[in-house]
């Protein structure tokens, strides 16, 4: 099949795919709202949840709650990650004292600290921001490190060839041709941030995306409660398309995985 | 300041030197924190408990049920889940990716489905299936299944793109038909690449799991950390999350390990995310 081909009939199977939907939850149909929600009360919903509150805030409210958590996160990770990472190659005896540390944490799924921090530190924005910092943080270290390893051996023997200090070969070549693979591990980081920032906003939260998905499931708003998913993966794609963005700006020099996870 | 990095083949592979540092290192986390706890008090044991006490937590979970079970009863419900979960995976998640790759029109037709489901994360499912099945062993099966299905369909689907098309070419001219392509020939070249997708559905499912257990249930070791937090016990929080842990690396060794045994033909591994 050519491409014009395979576009064209996927683009016709996914309107044979709502329609089916819609047939499926149709007034009198064979599921009912209760199970899942019709395509037009999805859209009303939508379109009232944009101008009306629900549990507290309007959708932009909530959309910026959880947005905001997962940025203090990834960048804290990130502030935190990138130069321990970096560090860690640079300095093989720091990577022997801090990556057996490392190893014993990084077996623990992100959320099993979820009741931890909220003994810690009460439910709050504290406590999410934590529990992906810790999510973010094992990709942005491991990829800085291997970024700093995957640097050509032969650029810093000729940058010292060329008569480069320490210092320069770190900054003028070292992490510029890592950029590349730190963006990778941006990428990453931000992708596992949002996955943990919905499951800590399941548990531990008075807004957010996450928080909403719950409630709805405990009223049985599911017109809402679908709203809430599709906007979940919704952001995750954005996200993950602005980071490739990114990555296409500052490492326009390498072809791109458009296929990054 | 030297750069070391340049000699961490030399170095770091063949000495013990790093061994001796790595222990050494977390001898001294250890002696800290049992200092800061127990020995010179400085950290209130509602905190963060001594070592001691965490060990003694564990004994104790062991014999006397917490929040209705031991911990191998919490250990086996989790394990139950999650093996329903990752089993249903890798069952529907391997044909489907071999069919994706085989029939680009299955492909075109079903992977609009696939594309828009797997971008929600496997968490935001744990609502709707709280809705569908409430807190049964259903819910916390979907979820794995959720997590474990993408991995499964993406690397059986990468795993038979790379068959060379020659080696089918040359098959076919040799008078096999579609079923003995697909077994003596395209399963053989995907298998490794399946096995990875297999070990990455097997590590997403236990995470999620751990997620859609904190949320809803009545046993399990998700459950077990959560009922510490309603009990102020750190301890048993810290139990919980050592038992995860390392279950969750017991499981990843054992695959490991199968894999040399059955797939002694594979390439070094290619990884792909879910």
């Amino acid at each position: 099949m050519t491409s014009n081909k395979v576009a064209f009939v996927g683009a016709g199977a996914t309107l044979l795919w709502v329609a089916i939907w819609a047939w499926l939850t149709r007034e009198g149909g064979p599921v009912s709202e209760l199970f899942f929600p019709s395509p037009g009360d999805v859209l009303d919903r939508l379109i009232m949840f944009w101008s009306r509150p629900y549990i507290g805030s309007t959708l932009m409210g909530h959309i910026l709650s959880s947005l905001s958590i997962v940025l203090a996160g990834w960048v804290l990770g990130g502030i935190v990650g990138v130069p321990l990472g970096i560090a860690m190659a640079w300095w093989t005896r720091l990577k022997w004292i801090v990556f057996p540390i490392f190893q014993l944490i990084r077996p623990v799924p992100p959320l099993a600290w979820i009741p931890l921090t909220l003994l810690w530190i009460g439910i709050g924005d504290a406590a999410r921001i934590f529990v992906v910092f810790i999510a973010a943080l094992v990709p942005w270290v491991m990829n800085s490190m291997h970024a700093v390893y995957s640097v050509d051996k032969l650029l810093i023997d000729a940058g010292r060839t060329l008569g480069a200090n320490d210092r320069k070969i770190l900054t003028r070549i070292v992490i510029r041709s890592a950029i590349p693979t730190l963006l990778a591990g941006a990428r990453i980081a931000l992708g596992n941030a949002w996955t943990t920032l919905v499951a800590a906003e399941l548990l531990a939260a008075t807004a957010g995306l996450g928080y909403v998905a719950l409630n709805a499931s405990r009223m049985l708003d599911t017109d809402v409660l679908v709203v809430a998913m599709l906007l979940i993966g919704l952001l995750g794609v954005m996200l993950s398309a602005l980071m490739g963005l990114a990555a296409r700006m500052f490492a326009p020099w390498v072809k791109n995985d458009r296929n990054g996870g | 300041m030297r750069i070391n990095f340049l000699n961490r083949t030399r170095s770091s592979d063949s000495s013990r030197l790093p061994l001796i540092y790595g222990a050494g290192s977390l001898l001294v986390l250890l002696i800290l924190w049992t200092l800061s706890t127990s020995v010179l008090g400085w950290i209130d044991p509602m905190t963060l408990p001594s070592p001691a006490e965490v060990v003694a937590r564990f004994g104790n979970l062991i014999v006397e049920p917490f929040s209705g079970s031991t911990l191998a009863g919490h250990v086996g419900a989790s394990l139950y889940r999650w093996a329903l979960g990752v089993g249903a995976a890798v069952l529907l998640g391997v044909p489907v990716g071999i069919l994706f790759a085989w029939l680009p029109g299955f492909r075109a037709v079903f992977n609009p489905i696939f594309e828009v489901l797997r971008y929600i994360p496997p968490f935001a499912w744990v609502p709707i299936a709280i809705l569908w099945f409430g807190a049964s062993t259903a819910t916390q099966a979907m979820v794995v299944f959720i997590a474990a299905f993408p991995a499964c369909v993406i690397n059986a689907q990468l795993g038979v793109q790379q068959v060379d098309p020659i080696l089918v070419r040359a098959a076919r001219v040799l008078g096999a038909g579609q079923g003995a392509m697909l077994r003596r020939v395209v399963v053989p070249v995907a298998a490794p690449a399946i096995f990875t997708g297999l070990r990455i559905a097997i590590s997403n499912g236990w995470m999620a799991l751990v997620g859609a257990e904190l949320v809803v249930g009545k046993v399990g070791l998700g459950f077990l950390i959560s009922q510490g937090q309603n009990n102020d016990s750190v301890s048993t929080i810290f139990v919980g999350i050592i038992a995860i842990g390392s279950l969750g690396v017991i499981i990843d060794t054992l695959l490991q390990r199968s894999e040399t045994v059955l797939l002694p033909w594979r390439k070094p591994r290619a990884q792909r995310d879910g």
